[in-house]
């Protein structure tokens, strides 16, 4: 083989052989697909992003959230590894998950670009995510998801929430979270001991007081560990009286995006089972 | 018999001495490569670490956009595979096409310029990935705007590549070099194709991640994998002083590469919304993947039988033939993870990441740090200082890979086996896998030390406060004088190529 020209023919026509094989004809196969559509007046499925779900794409694409989170459910068919309390392996974890009513196709990713179906599910698949929570739960997990799960390994993205003093009444936006994720965003926040005894010195009556009011517990002695510890529960589950968290427009355009991923819902009919 | 042997001296001087003239002229151009390359090993390590240390606490250095997980594990990819792997490659190219052509380097400031253009081009991308511009396609994350310079960049090389081949004096075309003028041709193609597709003229939904695993599977198959192998075919052999075991062999094993590998990134998608055939198509080329691996296993191993003792000296063959025999190991396990039962195990867990480490570290990285050992001294003219923070590296290396491979395969198997269980809470899943990722982490802390002594190491011999090279190399241990049964036979380096013998 000392031939210059032979090798270079025979890489070519190897690698030709692969572009052509994996690219260009599932290229033709599937570049075509119209949305779909019942009727002439129906609206048809799927509808390209629009306005601040497509700003939230581009959120989500920067920050590389696909690297732990797929957009994709699999058929029921897909998988044969647990086994139900008969005895029976089954299939099909994803849909059981409640991650979706049905499997993914082709079809559902017209309008997406960059099509990000993802390679990993350090965390739980987002494809049918927009019908599962609120975006009050997605502001909340966002800004730090272990506020929520105390297990969560996700980061906080609490940059894209900003910090600021209230003037007038709290926004209606703010974030309904209590001090203790509050005060250092992105981190659980604990006064120190002499913190805590400085702040019950200077407004310790009032906490005890609204402690009363709000859990009707009858404390008489608030002396013991026990009750001091549900007193500074209570007063870290309760927000900064003077300050609030509020989304920015990312993570408005962000939670947009979360909210708008509806993939496994709309039933097509080339995705039966 | 004496005329024969001093024949052969004759032509041994003659070819040590047109070996030296070779590594003279390579030296500037090679040392650009090498060097960036080193640079961009010990950012993507540390980006590794962090990445690594935030999925198993993530309140380490949380609340900045800059270094949250997402955006530092896309510029970890770009530093080690783009800035490391590729330019190391590069540099392996460059100097064993001169001396597999029997050619001084040509054109030196248009390679000073190749190597400039991707070096701007990984600072684009690492810096641009960091700041927001990353894309979210998995190994070509760096941004748009870097795309001109990559592009410019191996295009450089890969006309450098064969105007050195077109000047070659030595009739016989080495194995070493068919992998290298198959690599440079396969990768710009490759890498244009893909950014074509993907984000200059998109194709429509799932045709960009059909396009996207075409590519990502490839850059390792079609770009590192010959380049490592193709390494390997050559230091092998010439640190032994003996020819590799079988020609055609190599031949098979070439051909069968190109055939296949470029045919198996597909079963990455499996269960994926996209047409099934694709899927099957890919895990056929990765089950016939077996042949060209075999053929290789059997001629790098083969050529080392009976000669493993030599591992306890020579610092380079010792990295090479670690990265050989990683090679075997994650192409077979390569072959047998695309088979549609473990795949679906396999699949989106940390399972396929310590087998894409195992790949381009235990295999590729392995062998370029052989690659270094054997070639940096013959272009600075001076040996590396201390035996010591090879042994150090090599460690740290080798059993960093080796746990962080462990921990990997075992923690993600059962990842995979809960995610497929609807009956276990995700809670558990992440809970489970918590301490396999801490030690994860571990293990790329001892990598990063390896990295950390290798860069010393190249520095020291850079700055050139190591010892001249006619001291002799820098071994872990000096070999004992070898018995004259021992010595290769006259006979048998007569009929092996000029090329492959020792200086």
């Amino acid at each position: 083989m000392d031939r210059g020209m032979i090798l270079f023919i025979g890489v070519l026509l190897t690698f030709t052989s692969s572009w052509l094989g994996l690219v260009l004809f599932p290229f033709w196969q599937l570049q075509n697909q119209p949305a779909f559509q019942t009727s002439p007046e129906e609206e048809p499925y799927p509808r390209p992003l629009q306005g601040l779900a497509w700003t939230g794409m581009k959120v989500y694409q920067k920050n590389g959230c696909m690297y732990c989170h797929s957009q994709q459910i699999r058929s029921e068919r897909f998988g044969n590894w647990w086994e139900d309390p008969t005895g029976i392996m089954r299939t099909g974890g994803d849909i059981r998950r409640g991650w979706g009513t049905r499997r993914n196709v082709p079809r559902d990713y017209i309008y997406d670009s960059p099509t990000m179906l993802g390679t990993m599910r350090t965390g739980p698949d987002l494809a049918n995510i927009g019908s599962r929570y609120s975006a009050t739960w997605q502001h909340i997990h966002t800004y730090n998801p272990r506020a929520l799960n105390s297990w969560s390994i996700m980061p906080s993205f609490a940059f894209m929430y900003r910090k600021e003093r209230i003037v007038g009444s709290r926004s209606e936006k703010a974030l309904p979270l209590g001090r203790e994720w509050t005060v250092r965003p992105g981190y659980r926040w604990r006064p120190s001991p002499n913190e805590w005894a400085a702040i019950l010195q200077q407004s310790g009556d009032q906490i005890k007081a609204r402690f009363l009011r709000e859990s009707g517990q009858p404390i008489s002695d608030w002396t013991t560990p026990e009750t001091q510890q549900q007193l500074l529960e209570f007063w870290l589950a309760t927000p900064e009286e003077d300050w609030q968290i509020l989304p920015t427009e990312e993570a408005e355009a962000l939670v947009a995006y979360l909210l708008s991923l509806r993939k496994a819902e709309y039933p097509l009919p080339e995705a039966k089972e | 018999m004496a005329v024969t042997i001093l024949a052969r001296d004759h032509l041994r001087l003659q070819a040590a001495q047109e070996r030296v003239t070779i590594d003279r002229s390579c030296r500037g151009p090679v040392l650009a490569f090498s060097a960036t390359a080193l640079f961009w090993l010990l950012v993507g390590s540390l980006l590794a670490l962090l990445a690594s240390l935030k999925l198993h606490s993530p309140y380490f250095l949380t609340g900045s956009a800059i270094w949250t997980f997402g955006r530092v594990r896309m510029a970890h990819l770009q530093a080690v595979a783009l800035g490391w792997s590729s330019l190391a490659a590069m540099a392996a190219c460059l100097w064993l096409m001169c001396r597999l052509a029997r050619v001084e380097l040509i054109y030196p400031r248009m390679l000073y310029l190749a190597c400039a253009l991707w070096n701007v081009a990984t600072t684009l991308a690492v810096a641009g990935i960091l700041l927001g511009d990353g894309t979210s396609v998995e190994w070509l994350d760096a941004p748009t705007y870097a795309h001109p310079f990559f592009v410019a960049g191996v295009g450089l090389v890969t006309a450098w590549v064969v105007a050195t081949f077109r000047r070659r004096r030595e009739a016989h075309v080495y194995v070493t070099q068919w992998y290298i003028l198959a690599a440079v041709f396969w990768f710009p193609w490759l890498y244009t194709v893909a950014t074509l597709m993907i984000f200059w003229i998109p194709a429509t939904g799932v045709i960009q991640p059909v396009v996207n695993w075409w590519f990502n599977h490839n850059f390792l198959g079609l770009w590192l994998t010959p380049i490592g192998v193709g390494t390997a075919y050559y230091i092998i052999p010439k640190i032994l002083g003996r020819p590799i075991h079988s020609y055609y062999l190599s031949i098979t094993g070439f051909w069968a590469l190109a055939l296949f590998y470029s045919w198996a990134g597909i079963h990455h998608l499996i269960g994926g919304p996209i047409p099934a055939w694709l899927a099957t198509a890919s895990t056929v080329g990765s089950m016939m993947m077996f042949i060209p691996v075999i053929a290789v296993a059997i001629n790098h191993h083969m050529t080392m039988i009976g000669h493993f003792h030599r591992l306890k000296y020579s610092p380079a063959l010792r990295f090479t033939v670690f990265g050989a025999i990683a090679y075997t190991a994650v192409s077979f396990q390569g072959s047998i993870e695309s088979l549609k039962d473990f795949s679906e195990v396999a699949h989106f867990t940390h399972y396929t990441v310590g087998h894409a480490h195992l790949g381009a570290y235990g295999f590729v990285a392995m062998i370029f740090f052989g690659l270094y050992y054997y070639m940096i001294p013959r272009l600075t003219g001076r040996e590396w200082y201390s035996s010591k923070l090879i042994r150090l590296h090599f460690w740290c290396s080798a059993v960093g890979i080796t746990l962080y491979f462990t921990a990997l395969s075992i923690g993600g198997w059962w990842q995979g086996r809960m995610l497929n269980n609807p009956n276990v809470p995700f809670a558990n899943i992440i809970m489970y896998i918590q301490p396999y990722l801490a030690l994860r982490s571990v293990a790329g802390t001892m990598m990063t030390i390896g990295h950390i002594a290798f860069a010393i190491l190249f520095i020291i011999n850079l700055a050139g406060w190591g010892r001249q090279r006619s001291g002799g190399p820098t071994l872990f241990a000096q070999p004992p004088q070898l018995t004259p049964s021992e010595l290769p036979k006259a006979d048998s380096l007569m009929n092996a190529p000029v090329t492959q013998l020792q200086p």
